[in-house]
């Protein structure tokens, strides 16, 4: 299989999944962007109106960390079921085992512009408007992109060795939500190197925290640490996807068998 | 006679883990067996037999746990089944398009191929409803049309044939025979003595992961539905 040919499968799948989960349901598409919606709606109320939270412009603080951090969550972990979820394939087919989790990520990132479009125009319409700070906004999309499949392979080959995995993905991303400042401020946090340390080991509390900078406080973000964090996962990316061809059998014996 | 597979002291063990217990399922257990190019073999067995373990270890989905498959490097081989597993909220002219491409066709290939899929089904306006509104004989129909499109030099079917009415099984061997060409190797399972008997020049016979018979057609068939 040519790469072109690789590509052209995983697009394939991602496209008719896409209609397939759009047809499932009532709302349809909607729904990709009701989802976050009510999300913020539920934060919003208790946060700013039951707990009366000091973070300046709430909302948008809210929208812009929630609507970011949905696309890694529900992406890594739609990703973690995806060799399981295609068992009778991987039965019968030799095919590459990334090719399951990308098509995955494909699909949810299709999702994904709808939420970032909505997510522009919340910002235009509360008065933050476009400017070359937003820019950065390309760079931190394709780092997140990459953070995500790194992920989301690792998370796919785990769900496959044991299924437990799947919920303890599905727990990692709560405990996630609670760690990345998707609706609290890192900034409230009193002792510095603790603020600092979290921003360094979690790449999604960095991200969502970047976000922040460059599309609401026009400030530019951490340019060492995002390149440090895009090799750091480039390196990891060569890794995962190396492993998951050199023990493609491995892993088709266990869908299969498991 | 030249060789296109060649399976030697080929074992296969299973974990199976329930309520906790490590316990092991030997699927095959050293089993021998040597497929000639151009011939047609039929496989059977109860089940448990270890044939679909066979099948995919032939066709390189997994390794044997023991033993060596040797396979003409030059042969290609593909395994074919009616349950690729449709997706349920696509139609059935969708679901035979992503078929058509996992099974390597590029995508206006595959497009071009739709329609003559989706006459051959006789699925009428059908083919452009979700396949969670389809019989299972029209389920079956679907999963036959999309599973023949490949040409491979080794095809080995599981239980391709056991499709719906007499009208359309007779018009999916008639099909078939059309891949059964002299020179391509064709190992069947199908649980219809009468198909086998019909494809098959020899039969082997699955019990316990092992060579149980082995030989012309009628002979093991015979033996076969003594043993039942």
């Amino acid at each position: 299989m040519t790469l072109k040919q690789y590509f052209s499968l995983v697009d394939t799948i991602a496209r008719l999944s896409l209609k397939a989960e759009a047809r499932r349901y009532y709302f349809g598409f909607w729904w990709w962007v009701i989802e976050p919606l009510l999300y913020v709606a539920v934060f919003y109320v208790v946060f700013e109106k039951f707990l009366g939270t000091r973070t300046p412009d709430f909302l948008m603080f809210l929208i812009v960390g929630k609507f970011t951090f949905i696309w890694f969550s529900k992406t890594v972990n739609y990703a973690g079921n995806s060799l399981i979820a295609n068992a009778g394939l991987i039965g019968r087919m030799d095919l590459p085992k990334t090719l399951f989790p990308l098509a995955v990520i494909l699909e949810c990132t299709y999702r994904q512009t709808a939420v970032f479009a909505l997510l522009g125009m919340a910002l235009i319409l509360d008065g933050y408007l476009p400017n070359a700070y937003w820019l950065w906004v390309l760079p931190l999309i394709c780092v997140e992109a990459l953070l995500i499949v790194v992920c989301g392979f690792i998370a796919s080959v785990l769900v496959c060795i044991k299924r437990d995995f799947a919920l303890l993905i599905n727990l990692g991303m709560l405990f996630l939500l609670f760690m990345s400042g998707v609706f609290w401020d890192l900034s409230a946090i009193s002792d510095q190197s603790t603020q600092e340390a979290l921003l360094f080991w979690n790449p999604v509390a960095f991200l969502l925290h970047s976000f922040r900078q460059v599309l609401l406080w026009q400030q530019t973000p951490d340019l060492a640490h995002l390149i440090g964090l895009t090799l750091l996962l480039l390196g990891g990316l060569a890794l995962v996807a190396n492993g998951m061809a050199r023990y493609r059998y491995y892993l088709a014996q266990r869908v299969v068998t498991t | 006679m030249m060789s296109a597979l060649k399976l030697t002291n080929v074992g296969m063990r299973f974990a199976m883990n329930s309520e906790g217990e490590k316990r092991h399922f030997q699927a095959l257990n050293a089993l021998n067996l040597e497929v000639n190019r151009g011939e047609k073999l039929g496989l059977i067995g109860g089940n448990g037999a270890g044939k679909s373990t066979l099948l995919r270890i032939m066709a390189g989905i997994y390794p044997p746990g023991s033993g060596t498959v040797w396979r003409a490097p030059e042969l290609s081989i593909a395994l074919l089944s009616l349950g690729l597993g449709f997706k349920n909220d696509l139609t059935g002219r969708e679901n035979a398009l992503l078929a058509a491409v996992l099974q390597g066709m590029s995508k206006s290939d595959a497009k071009r191929h739709l329609s003559a899929i989706g006459d051959f089904t006789e699925l009428g306006r059908f083919y452009d409803e979700p396949v969670k509104s389809y019989s299972s004989g029209m389920r079956t129909r679907l999963g036959f049309a999309t599973a023949l499109l490949l040409d491979t030099d080794i095809l080995l079917l599981d239980e391709i044939l056991a499709v719906g009415d007499q009208s359309f099984r007779n018009k999916a061997r008639e099909a078939l025979s059309q891949k059964l060409t002299e020179d391509r190797t064709v190992i069947l399972v199908h649980h219809a003595e009468n198909a086998i008997r019909e494809i098959c020049s020899r039969v082997v016979w699955l019990e316990q992961g092992q060579v149980r018979g082995d030989g012309p057609a009628e002979e093991v068939l015979e033996a076969y539905a003594k043993a039942a």
